[in-house]
């Protein structure tokens, strides 16, 4: 058992190890790759010629004076598209992401002051289109440079049309990812980066538009961190968390992944019938089912009816000091909500399982046991680690199961919570229902700094990273 | 049959695993079916009722919820929510499978990077941005307008793309290389090979893409403001304890679709894919 053990740890040693030689290589690389590089750029800057430079002036100049029209004219439309926006919008944008605003608005006079929120988005945006507007720079630059190359060594460069060819073959990728990323960047990398800066600024409470917002760097942190209203809370909430997270997401996939290794048996006569049963509590949503649960362990409910008829009297079990009961009962209506999924998943990916593997671990004298613990596992795992790490966030920040069942109960020791409620619970009490913005803002990046170290670190040690192209 | 009478150990496991069965399907099925009883319970409150079991039973509760609804317009949040779910589940879909191919099949250089910050986004809470979401739809006047949710539904739906690339990766790549020696481009390879190959993993997006939106309650109370507009989830909240059969009424049918959409497609979701495929 101690030998065990000792190999277990030796194990997690060897993988901490090796990511960080991993990221020690990173770095020592890092001066090679600045001098290739550099030496590049000399290069372009010995080599470059006026068709090139006209087009580091004007995009797309230096296109055109090689008479690829088509190419030169949409450079040349995004450069006009980009300045004229900068000129009405952007350079405003800019400012303002400093300032957030220096007129602050008074309906008594009749000022339209400055709303610092608007502010600070529009400073955003200006902040990404200049970024968008680099990369097409750069671009621009790359392709002129390559044409005057390929004239060079007396080439003939590809037509506009092969380059368009290509989008269908070699660089597909481009096409196929270019919606995904931008439907990303406004709605969920936007609001991300606006959350963020609202953590160090001095949102909320009576700090709302109209009057002006202003940065206050790490006050918010600070106050989390020791202030004698959250600090206590903080801790208490925080422990919490990581044992419902760890908890929920191993009963989750363990009991989900057993129940498919079940139907999946030999034995089992009528597998569409059983697999009916997870598959209809799948179905109903998840809000249904937490306000039935909540409904059966209320005073009314039918458990407490049985209890009331047997002679008992009625348990509190969602109670104010109902700690246990009620985070047991949290954790059993979890697994109940996710159990269907995680084996609807373990489904998929077993029906994708070469069968010639168990043919051969026969042959060779393998038990059921030994069959599971080789085959099974290490492929069900490696196919599915990414997911049991977004399980595990997902468990982390499993905002409606508490809400539901125990949701607007703030006890004493505790700030604006309950002792049930995890950091995203609270998150919600704080900033939607009391409005401390910036203090939400500052807690979400917490929660975000924890699950994100611990999950980088499963992701980059398990075998789909290392490995990636074992199984194909 | 003979061979496993043959065999008591065996026998043993069989019934110990018919065992589990039933224990599984009686936990799955009962709170279900406890609220499908309620549905057709004659009075509305929860304190009526014999423990699990309604008094007395009849239809009224359903047809109040289609006739009654000057305070509750039931069919009108209904049809919201089956548009809202339909559309962003398609869009969804369709970005994330995408997405995923990419990841799987493609080596670029920004690859790795982009799979990281993917993965860094995923870790914030998705609510937790919420305040921003609304912010940014008063300014593009998305408030009280359903395409607003459904962009939002389907912009984050490729984020979730892991499942899918998983799969993909265990599709075998030597397809595609014979496809390639016969002069298809990476177009044609992903619409005539990869696409038919992934039929269960393009459900199992769809459905879960659909399951989202239809049941979500926290983005459309923010941002639907119109009783009209309210989608199911939304209005069975603001439905008071003493309407706990209407609601259980109302429950029924927005699982109903699911299901039925799920037994029409589910021979998709369990066969195995790779069965004309070359094997590893």
């Amino acid at each position: 058992m101690t030998a065990k053990l000792r190999q277990f740890f030796v194990k997690i040693g060897n993988g901490c190890r090796q990511w960080l030689a991993h990221i020690g290589d990173w770095f020592k690389a890092l001066p090679a790759r600045f001098a290739v590089r550099w030496h590049t750029f000399c290069d372009f800057l010995k080599n470059a010629n006026g068709k090139v430079a006209a087009s580091c002036l004007v995009m797309g100049l230096g296109q055109l004076l090689y008479h690829q029209w088509a190419k030169g004219l949409i450079f040349l439309a995004v450069q006009a598209a980009m300045v004229l926006f900068f000129v009405f919008v952007g350079a405003k944008g800019l400012v303002g992401l400093f300032t957030l605003g220096t007129v602050e608005g008074n309906a008594w006079y009749g000022i339209e002051g400055d709303n610092s929120v608007i502010m600070l988005l529009l400073g955003i945006l200006s902040v990404i289109a200049l970024v968008l507007y680099a990369v097409v720079y750069t671009a621009n630059i790359r392709d002129v440079y390559r044409t005057q190359s390929a004239y060079d060594c007396l080439k003939t460069p590809p037509t506009f049309r092969k380059e368009l060819s290509s989008l269908l073959d070699r660089n597909f990728y481009k096409v196929a990812l270019a919606l995904p990323i931008l439907g990303v960047c406004v709605f969920c990398v936007l609001p991300i980066i606006f959350m963020i800066l609202i953590a160090f600024t001095n949102y909320g409470g009576t700090v709302v538009p109209p009057r002006l917002i202003d940065w206050v760097g790490l006050d918010n942190f600070g106050k989390i961190l020791t202030l004698s209203d959250f600090a206590p809370t903080f801790f208490r909430i925080f422990g919490w968390n990581i044992l419902w997270a760890v908890m929920s997401t191993f009963i989750n996939y363990f009991a989900g992944l057993g129940l498919a290794l079940l139907l999946n048996r030999k034995c089992v006569k009528g597998k569409v019938f059983w697999r009916l049963f997870p598959i209809l509590a799948y179905a109903v949503p998840g809000f249904i089912t937490l306000i039935g649960f909540k409904f059966m362990f209320s005073y009314g409910g039918p458990i407490n009816y049985y209890i009331t008829q047997s002679g008992g009297s009625a348990v509190g079990f969602l109670d104010i000091d109902a700690k246990w009961s009620s985070r047991l009962i949290g954790l059993g209506v979890n697994a109940w909500l996710c159990i269907p999924s995680s084996m609807l998943l373990a489904t998929g990916i077993l029906s994708n399982l070469n069968t010639d593997l168990y043919e051969a671990a026969r042959v060779d004298g393998a038990g059921n046991w030994k069959q599971f613990t080789k085959i099974t596992l290490p492929y069900v795992l490696f196919a599915t680690m990414p997911v049991l790490i977004s399980q595990f966030i997902g468990n982390f920040n499993n905002f409606g199961i508490f809400y539901f069942l125990r949701g607007g109960l703030y006890l004493d020791g505790y700030f604006l919570a309950s002792d049930t409620d995890l950091l995203i619970n609270w998150l919600y009490n704080m900033s939607i229902d009391n409005n401390y913005y910036s203090i939400g803002a500052a807690i979400s990046i917490v929660i975000f700094i924890v699950t994100s170290v611990i999950s980088l670190t499963v992701y980059v040690l398990s075998p789909s990273y290392r490995q990636e192209d074992t199984y194909q | 049959m003979k061979k496993i009478i043959k065999h008591p150990r065996r026998l043993l496991g069989v019934a110990l695993t018919y065992i589990i069965l039933l224990a599984v399907a009686f936990v799955f099925l009962f709170p279900i079916l406890w609220l499908v009883l309620a549905s057709f319970s004659k009075s509305g409150s929860i304190y009526s009722f014999k423990g699990f079991f309604p008094t007395d039973y009849s239809f009224d509760t359903f047809v109040r919820l289609f006739t009654d609804t000057d305070m509750y317009n039931y069919p009108r949040w209904f049809a919201n929510t089956l548009f809202i779910a339909v559309m962003s589940s398609l869009l969804g879909t369709f970005l994330t499978i995408l997405t995923a191919y990419c990841m799987s099949r493609f080596r670029f250089k920004s690859r790795k990077a982009l799979m990281k910050t993917t993965l860094l986004l995923g870790m914030f809470p998705s609510f937790m941005t919420m305040t921003a979401v609304y912010l940014l739809c008063t300014q593009f006047n998305l408030i009280n307008q359903h395409w607003g949710l459904i962009l939002i539904y389907a912009a984050g739906a490729p984020m979730g793309y892991l499942t899918q690339k998983g799969f993909f990766d265990t599709i075998s790549v030597s397809v595609d290389e014979a496809a390639r020696i016969d002069g298809a481009n990476n177009f044609q390879i992903f619409v005539k090979i990869t696409l038919p190959l992934a039929k269960p993993m393009i459900v199992y997006t769809l459905l879960s893409s659909f399951v989202w939106p239809w049941s979500d309650f926290i983005l459309p109370k923010l941002l639907l403001k119109n009783k009209d507009l309210y989608t199911v989830a939304v209005g069975l909240m603001s439905l008071d304890d003493t309407e706990f059969s209407r609601f259980a009424a109302g429950s029924v049918f927005i699982a109903l679709p699911i299901v039925i959409f799920y037994f029409a497609l589910s021979k998709f979701l369990i066969s195995g894919l790779s069965a004309g495929a070359v094997k590893q």
